[in-house]
């Protein structure tokens, strides 16, 4: 309770709200810009927040987080391009009702599904990370190796890339985490004799690299695409009879995205694509969907904004990343010497609530600027891409320099966005690779550490129960989709026979 | 569109490359230092590296059966003009580092077909100047001397 006050006492620091207004401004404007999103965003800006506070600095990302996750629905509905992946499912009727000389109605249904589904997300937050980081902290070593080889063999679900790309592109990640000296034994190894590679291959410059530089490679080939622009007159909130049909659809799939959020490595593209379904499943009028159905919009947006409370939850209690952007404040967390994990609400309480009532506050924020700013921000999508990624290149580059001061950052970031784009091109997620490197370290230690409390016999693992009922559950994330296939395959002739 | 050869090349080419890789780090691994038993954690310095190479090689020769690469377009070609002025990017760096970034920036404007002059010079000169000063001044960031940056230092 002490910290839960003490951290909305640190919102009355003028300074700190001050930050979260930009933050949240700068954010919406990222997701707004189609091909820049909350994570691209949040790699190219954490450089900026090296000099502040840690509280500072992670409020900054994560509010850049929640609102460039919202700002996404603007471009999906005014110009039918989702600023961010998340909103992908938006657009399907969000477009259409802008269409029909409604973009206002549909922009507002936005904002109020979003808000509502990031309040609801933080709320459960802060009553469900604290929770499991209780239940974490007499994790022993096995577990947590467990617990991490899950939170890897989740990338094979993320929804962008097939599961065996995803997985190699996650090893791939693991792999470049072992680049440097071998914390157990002090060994070099792979820095071929550069000084600079003894402390690893940098989380910052990676990001930047195959978040930022790949986009701007692959926008490179987007040049003559050609977007339908709708004029928006007014913003108006949805009116009683919008608040009386979508009401059941907001909160549906708020617990959606959240549970979604709260899984490892899942984020708001999964939970905003599952609310979009379940709210067309549970309507009474299917038939409007992808024609301007509000259900759409509300269904799609709560749950994309609700995913990043969720997502927040592993991300802080167990330090295993809830989404892609959860890896980049959790590289965020890092740079600034925290240790995320069960121990952060025993020995930094008064920092994570802090940072979720920072998020609380940005959720609500938003709702302001969405309604009466939307008009104004939609003219972002009026910045030419000639200026647009030119100038990002360069944010990319003075980014990856100006953390360690070091060139061989920038060369990183130059290579891995050049990796980067490759990968994309044939089928392969860059996510996997960003959260592989950020877990590739915490599981080479657990696994060390595993090996020497069980007399390195890494079968005893097996007989732990909780690490059993890890194990089990990756081998559920791995095998379950093939096998649920298999059996939902042998079982359709069966069905159509006793049809 | 790629000719059906091209598509077949990367079908293969893209395994084979991943796989020269980690065998390339599997033997690198072999030259590690080994920990004698009384200051061995757990497992070697090579063995988790070798672990992952080894599980790597075994998720692509998978992939190359069940999910193979398929490309169904060429790289645009402005993609590879872009590529290729990274590389000069990295070239001017050596004169350079806000010179190798504004040549790259107007460049890169001019590929992508801008040809009206005050947004080339925004994007050449308004925002390296802007990043350069807004880290220097703002965050105490100290850049690569060069030819420019060097009129700054002094």
């Amino acid at each position: 309770m002490e910290a839960f006050l003490a951290g909305l006492a640190a919102l009355a620091d003028p300074s700190l709200l001050g930050l979260l207004v930009l933050a949240m401004l700068g954010g919406v404007l990222i997701g707004a810009l189609p091909g820049l999103n909350a994570t691209t965003g949040a790699a190219l800006l954490l450089p900026f927040t090296i000099t502040m506070e840690p509280v500072g600095a992670i409020a900054v990302l994560t509010a850049i987080y929640c609102s460039a996750t919202f700002a996404g629905a603007i471009t999906a509905i005014l110009i039918n391009t989702p600023g961010t992946s998340a909103s992908a499912t938006t657009c399907l009727d969000g477009f259409p009702m802008a269409q029909r000389g409604e973009a206002g109605r549909a922009l507002g249904l936005a904002v109020v599904s979003s808000t509502i589904g990031g309040v609801l997300s933080v709320i459960v937050l802060m009553a469900a990370a604290p929770l499991l980081a209780r239940a974490a902290y007499n994790f022993a070593p096995p577990e947590y190796f467990a617990l991490t080889v899950f939170g890897l063999s989740m990338l094979a679900t993320i929804g962008e890339g097939s599961p065996v790309k995803n997985l190699i592109a996650g090893a791939f990640g693991v792999m470049l985490a072992t680049v440097g000296t071998d914390l157990m034994t002090s060994v070099e190894r792979f820095t071929f004799g550069l000084s600079e590679l003894r402390d690893g291959v940098g989380f910052v410059p990676v990001m930047i690299g195959v978040f930022g530089i790949s986009e701007l490679l692959v926008q490179a080939s987007k040049l003559d695409v050609v977007r339908e622009r709708i004029i928006i007159k007014a913003i108006r909130l949805p009116s009683r009879e919008d608040y009386a049909r979508v009401w059941r659809t907001i909160l549906r799939s708020s617990a959606i995205g959240t549970f979604v959020g709260i899984l490892p490595a899942e984020g708001a593209t999964v939970a905003s694509m599952i609310g979009y379904n379940e709210a067309k499943r549970w309507s009474t009028t299917p038939e409007e969907f992808g024609k301007g159905a509000p259900e759409g919009i509300a269904g799609s947006e709560a749950a994309n904004n609700s995913a990043t409370g969720g997502a927040m939850v592993p991300t802080l209690a167990l330090g295993i990343p809830g989404s892609p952007t959860a890896a980049v404040i959790l590289a965020g967390l890092m740079v600034h010497g925290l240790r995320p994990g069960p121990t952060m609400f025993t020995e930094q309480a008064n920092f994570a609530f802090s940072i979720f009532w920072s998020m609380m506050f940005v959720n609500l924020l938003f709702l302001v600027v969405g309604l009466y700013g939307a008009k104004l921000f939609a003219r972002v999508t009026l910045i030419p891409i000639q200026v647009l990624w030119p100038s990002v290149f360069i944010f990319s580059i003075v980014g990856a320099y100006a953390l360690e001061q070091s060139m061989l950052d920038v060369w990183i970031a130059l290579i891995s966005g050049v990796v980067g784009f490759f990968m994309r091109r044939y089928g392969f997620s860059v996510v996997p690779l960003a959260i592989g490197l950020i877990l590739g370290g915490m599981l080479e230690q657990r696994l060390g550490q595993s090996m020497v409390m069980l007399d390195e016999k890494w079968w005893l693992m097996l007989t732990r129960p909780l690490s059993l009922f890890f194990f089990v559950l990756t081998a559920l994330a791995l095998f379950g989709g093939s096998l649920w296939r298999t059996f939902f395959r042998q079982r359709q002739p069966l069905k159509s026979m006793g049809e | 569109m790629q000719n059906k050869n091209e598509i077949h090349l990367e079908r293969w080419l893209v395994p084979a490359v991943i796989v020269v890789l980690c065998a390339g780090a599997w033997w690198i691994t072999t030259g590690f230092d080994r920990m004698p038993p009384i200051l061995k954690r757990g497992i070697q310095p090579s063995d988790f590296p070798q672990l992952v190479a080894g599980l790597i090689i075994l998720l692509t020769l998978l992939m190359a059966v069940i999910d193979p690469v398929q490309v169904a377009d060429r790289v645009a070609r402005k993609t590879w003009i872009s590529l290729v002025l990274m590389g000069v990017f990295a070239l001017v760096t050596l004169i350079d580092f806000f010179l190798a970034l504004a040549v790259f920036a107007v460049t890169l404007a001019l590929v992508w077909g801008e040809r009206r002059k005050p947004i080339l010079v925004l994007v050449g000169i308004v925002v390296p100047a802007g990043v350069f000063f807004l880290f220097d001044l703002g965050f105490r960031i100290r850049f690569p001397r060069g030819v420019l940056t060097s009129l700054w230092y002094g």
